[in-house]
């Protein structure tokens, strides 16, 4: 995939993001101003959007490390290409296409071939979900711990982590998730049926022991 | 594009299982409250509990999406780059706002 043509793409904007992101206060203007060269815009632009492209990368990555050097080749991908934004979809939103397909590619250079979704990044039998209908004593009480669905979803193998936090998590439509990973709707489908099951089961099992803080760094 | 579902009365929970992603796709992802299934998941209580998991999973998830602070080095990084490639124009850059 071309990510420098998908991303510099003027696309309608996604409902479930631009829900999240409104217009903020002086974006426009910092953005002008960046596409003039405004080093003082820049780091605005920055400052209203790190925490929104950094908790993206860090989602879709499971990584603490790898977020941040995704955060820094996102802005520094922003930083060379701002001036093709033409406003036609909000700039968080184009933003977040940008980063998203960052990732993606990276994703690709680590051996992740998201082309061949169902045959590529299915994961081995071992991490596959179990199929246990029954068993109604370990079921979840209906409210899931934040701290723990965080945990589990840094765990997940990485196809499913990807689709689950595309949809789940971002509010991104199967059919764009489709276009994004080069594959077709139903895989889509399927692979967020996977990752929720997975999930299930690895919020079935007792929590380990190890020292809060150890596990900090995978909670994500 | 709809799936072709099963008879909604006579649907086993393999099924069920087989067009659950389906379900889920279809409407606002709330398999609960879709009122064809209600009787199949009024009879199948397994089925229902594993709907219940995966609406408490997604809703859920929702909350993930609170963003997270990047550490002061990635700005850090970021400035000592655009530096870098920005050495003919010798644009500064300052501190992030």
């Amino acid at each position: 995939m071309d990510v420098q043509g998908l991303q510099m793409t003027q696309t309608t904007p996604t409902p479930g993001v631009f829900k999240r992101n409104p217009p903020i206060a002086g974006e426009a203007e910092a953005i002008e101003a960046a596409k003039n060269g405004d080093a003082e815009a820049f780091s605005k632009l920055y400052a209203l959007h790190k925490r929104r492209v950094y908790t993206l990368c860090l989602r879709m990555l499971g990584n603490v490390s790898e977020a941040e050097d995704m955060t820094q080749e996102a802005f520094l991908h922003l930083f060379r290409k701002i001036g093709s934004f033409r406003g036609e979809s909000a700039f968080s939103t184009w933003l977040h296409r940008l980063t998203v397909n960052l990732v993606l590619m990276h994703l690709r250079k680590k051996g992740l071939n998201l082309v061949s979704l169902e045959e590529t990044i299915n994961p081995s039998e071992d991490d596959a979900p179990k199929r246990d209908f029954g068993s109604r004593d370990l079921q979840l009480t209906g409210s899931v711990d934040r701290v723990a669905l965080e945990r589990a979803v840094a765990s997940l193998p990485p196809g499913y982590r990807m689709v689950f936090v595309l949809h789940d998590v971002e509010g991104f439509e199967h059919n764009e998730i489709a276009t994004m990973l080069e594959c077709s709707t139903g895989n889509s489908k399927s692979q967020l049926h996977k990752a929720r099951l997975k999930l299930r089961e690895l919020l079935r099992q007792p929590e380990p022991s190890a020292p809060a803080d150890g596990l900090r760094e995978v909670a994500v | 594009m709809t799936a072709n579902f099963p008879d909604f009365d006579t649907m086993t929970p393999a099924d069920f299982e087989k067009y659950l992603p389906d379900f889920f796709a279809n409407g606002d992802g709330h398999v609960s409250t879709d009122p064809r299934l209600q009787t199949f998941l009024k009879n199948n209580p397994d089925c229902a509990a594993l709907v219940r998991d995966l609406e408490a999973i997604a809703d859920q998830a929702r909350s993930l999406f609170e963003p997270v602070e990047p550490s002061d080095s990635v700005w850090s990084g970021i400035v000592d780059k655009m530096n870098q490639s920005s050495e003919d124009d010798e644009l500064p850059l300052p501190a992030a706002t």
